[in-house]
């Protein structure tokens, strides 16, 4: 039998053996290295822009990718963990964004504190996320994205419509700058100047920061009770709730906090822009999300991190290499990112930098791994000498 | 409201439902043989009518052509409008769809909605991001009277072609080889192919038929309205995936009831008065009572055990559903029915919050009865019909006829 085994799987075991010599020289190294690194060199990017190698440009592409960081993490949540596909997750970005908005700006006048702004807009859009998984959760895979799709776009129409709220299609301007405390004086000189966040470079670790601690605690989160919930789920729904797992609080709870991560980065979004309009919260915003989650490996934190970085750096990067006119070169992105998401579906569908268990799905399995989950599957019974290799 | 403006609401709303119906059958189709949404159909709608106004662009037809030359234009525009959205179609299953078959409902999710968004953007480089727009023809702007009412020719023609179309769909499906092999695809693949049923030629007969219907829907918005835009399909083909839902996914006359039901939904919502309306909110209300107050529990009733069925505890039973038709359901379905008789005035309020909602609606409506909704609001009608209906009846109208395997 072990003969069997050695020959059926002939050709595939060289490439699989050097791809499992790569991950060996990979995952000797902890994983508190990756992570060190990866911080060091995020931190350290913008220091190129003040020693002057790179535009200030590239540092607004940074903060851009950071934030979008933020959305990714949260849609892995639904999508990776869990397993539930939310195409309307733009809104609850937008719903952080306008809470933001309507809390601090000249809209009406009101100018609540950084942090209290900055909660509330994260409370919104968990309320904006329990309200709609109330009736939503009990749908199955394909009507659940159908009906998040829908959701996003009544948000979106509901903004451009709502005009005494939202200055409809015009969107809200003059958002003002963060400011640590409610009450330092409009004079922007000396220490005080130190407490208001105005600057590319400034937001950009503030954001930084946001996204280091949030990738670490949904990291715990993932290891957690409610982490192998989520996963459960996501396997096997029926298998999940037989073990005990209350499937319909689970996916709450993930829906929400996703929903929540999402109102954060909105809330960002929203003071580092600026100016926000409805064209921010396009179907087409929520599709590039998804498409960072798959870029990355889904249910894989660095992943997404990775693929959102890399989504919002590469139209820079073809935008300074062809020099093309910003019209034009839209469509070229999205036909980019359209292509890419089904590449990657078809050829990799378990992202760049994947989860273990996701690279396990995949097509690509070492042939030793699965020996060795089989042999520890067929232990107990009678000829196990069979599958040792 | 007078006659003449239901008239013409009316056929206004049956003409945009038939539209709805031709791109809802492709995505009902698919549904019911794959599972799965095919998310790229309302674009290949878009490439089909895009191709149909540049072939008829192409032939230089104004008002002033004669009939015959019109007439030939529009032959040799529906022949692209069907052929090149067949192609497109079958390639999209061929290259995005076929290699992901059996994986899980998102993954092929996923890909259609890349290949929906590759559509938009080839559509934009080939084409131009601006919408295109056909001359006026003397076919477009004649109209007739019918019953009293001016209607545009081209409306009953639209509805005559949905119809003809419908019934010849509805002939493959049911009595031809292949419509055989199509339902016996989609009711259980692998034993189709045990009876020797190439799967996958019927698949890719799907798509054809499915896409060559968006075309020939495509060809008509574009007669009809003049002009169509890059990300038309986009809306056209959640509307008619909507249809597609509220008819019931995968039942070919449901998509067409259901595509009717939201263009006269959606036709109606905007273009007569609220007041007008709340009937219909009403309507819905008395037969939602109905069914749960007298249809569900008589049905429920029957099936309680024979030596449980004491007048009394009958009795019971219909009083509390009486009073909390839904709780009722649910516990019965629970099949503990003891547990109806601990049912606080609380519970009653909160179960019966859907019909309470109704009825203050409809209050409202009446209230502010001269009102209309506006115009600008029309798209979101369609999408809450989507998530009314995926929230409280998932099956649809006619109901589904996919069969789920476990």
């Amino acid at each position: 039998m072990a003969t069997r085994m050695e020959t059926s799987s002939g050709r595939g075991t060289a490439t699989a053996h050097r791809g499992a010599a790569v991950r060996r020289i990979a995952s000797a190294m902890p994983a508190w290295v990756w992570w060190l690194a990866g911080i060091a060199i995020a931190a350290g990017f913008p220091l190129l822009n003040v020693i002057g190698v790179v535009e200030t440009a590239w540092l607004r592409v940074g903060v851009v990718s950071l934030i979008f960081a933020l959305l990714a993490l949260g849609l892995n949540i639904v999508m990776g963990e869990t397993g539930l596909l939310n195409l309307g997750y733009i809104a609850f970005f937008a719903f952080g964004a306008y809470t933001t908005a309507l809390l601090s700006s000249p809209k009406f006048e009101i100018h609540w504190p950084f942090l209290a702004v900055i909660v509330a807009s994260t409370l919104v859009a968990m309320v904006a996320g329990f309200l709609i998984s109330l009736p939503t959760l009990r749908l199955r895979g394909d009507y659940l994205a159908i009906v998040t799709l829908a959701f996003g776009e009544i948000v979106r129409l509901t903004i451009i419509n709502l005009v005494p709220l939202t200055n409809g299609p015009n969107g809200i301007t003059g958002i003002y700058p963060p400011r640590l405390f409610a009450d330092a004086k409009p004079a922007l000189e000396g220490i005080e100047a130190w407490f208001i966040i105005d600057k590319p470079l400034e937001y950009y670790y503030l954001v930084l920061v946001c996204v280091v601690v949030l990738a670490v605690l949904l990291t715990n989160l993932k290891n957690s009770r409610i982490g192998r919930a989520w996963n459960a789920l996501r396997e096997d729904e029926l298998a999940a709730i037989s073990s005990g797992i209350t499937a319909v609080r689970a996916k709450m709870l993930s829906v929400v906090l996703s929903a929540g991560i999402a109102g954060f980065a909105g809330s960002l979004f929203a003071y580092y822009s600026n100016v926000i309009s409805p064209e921010s919260f396009l179907f087409m915003q929520s599709v590039i999300v998804v498409c960072m989650v798959v870029l990355g490996g889904m249910g894989s934190i660095p992943g997404v991190m990775l693929g959102a970085i890399a989504l919002q750096a590469l139209p820079q990067l073809i935008r300074e290499a062809a020099g093309a006119a910003r019209s034009d070169f839209e469509v070229y992105r999205m036909l980019i990112y359209g292509v890419l998401i089904v590449v990657m579906v078809i050829v990799r569908p378990e992202g760049l930098l994947p989860d273990k268990i996701f690279r396990r799905e995949a097509h690509e399995v070492d042939p030793r791994e699965l020996e060795m989950t089989r042999q520890s599957l067929f232990d107990l019974e009678e000829g196990e000498k069979d599958l040792e290799v | 409201m007078s006659f003449d403006h239901i008239m013409s609401v009316t056929i206004g709303g049956l003409t945009v439902g038939m539209i709805y119906a031709l791109i809802a059958l492709g995505y009902t189709m698919v549904y019911g043989v794959l599972k799965f949404i095919n998310f790229a159909h309302g674009e290949v709608f878009t490439v089909g009518g895009y191709v149909a106004a540049f072939s008829l662009l192409a032939m230089g037809i104004d008002a002033s052509t004669p009939w015959l030359k019109v007439a030939g234009a529009i032959a040799l525009a529906l022949v692209a409008a069907v052929t090149v959205p067949m192609v497109l179609g079958f390639l999209i299953e061929r290259i995005a769809y076929r290699p992901l078959r059996g994986r899980s409902r998102i993954i092929p999710l996923l890909s259609a909605i890349g290949v929906s968004i590759v559509l938009q953007q080839l559509i934009i480089i080939i084409f131009g991001p601006k919408p295109v727009t056909i001359p006026t023809l003397a076919l477009s702007s004649a109209s007739v009277s019918f019953l009293g009412v001016n209607v545009r020719v081209l409306a009953l023609v639209i509805i005559a072609v949905s119809a003809a179309l419908m019934i010849g769909l509805t002939y493959l499906v049911k009595s031809t080889r292949i419509g055989k092999a199509m339902r016996a695809t989609s009711q259980d693949m692998e034993a189709a192919e045990m009876m020797g049923i190439d799967t996958n030629r019927t698949i890719a007969f799907t798509f054809l038929v499915g896409s060559a219907l968006a075309g020939i829907g495509g060809l008509l918005v574009v007669m009809y309205y003049g002009s169509l835009k890059y990300d038309a399909g986009f809306l056209y083909g959640l509307k008619a995936f909507t249809a597609a839902v509220l008819g019931g996914i995968g039942n070919i006359p449901g998509a067409v009831v259901g595509a009717i039901v939201l263009g006269m939904t959606e036709t109606y919502g905007v273009s007569v008065d609220l007041g007008f309306l709340a009937w219909f909110v009403v309507a819905g209300l008395v037969l939602g009572l109905y069914v749960q107050m007298v249809r569900v529990p008589n049905r429920r009733l029957a099936h309680i055990a024979a030596d449980r069925r004491t007048p009394e505890y009958e009795r019971s039973i219909m009083n509390v559903y009486r009073l909390t038709p839904y709780h009722g359901i649910k516990t019965l379905l629970a099949e503990r029915t003891d547990a109806l008789l601990s049912v606080s005035a609380v519970d009653a309020v909160r179960l019966m919050a859907g019909n309470i909602f109704l009825a203050v609606l409809a209050a409202v409506m009446f209230i502010n009865s001269s009102a209309r909704i506006d115009t600008r609001w029309q798209p979101v009608i369609a999408f809450v019909v989507l998530m009314v209906i995926l929230m409280f009846r998932p099956s649809g109208i006619l109901g589904e006829a996919v069969t789920e395997k476990v």
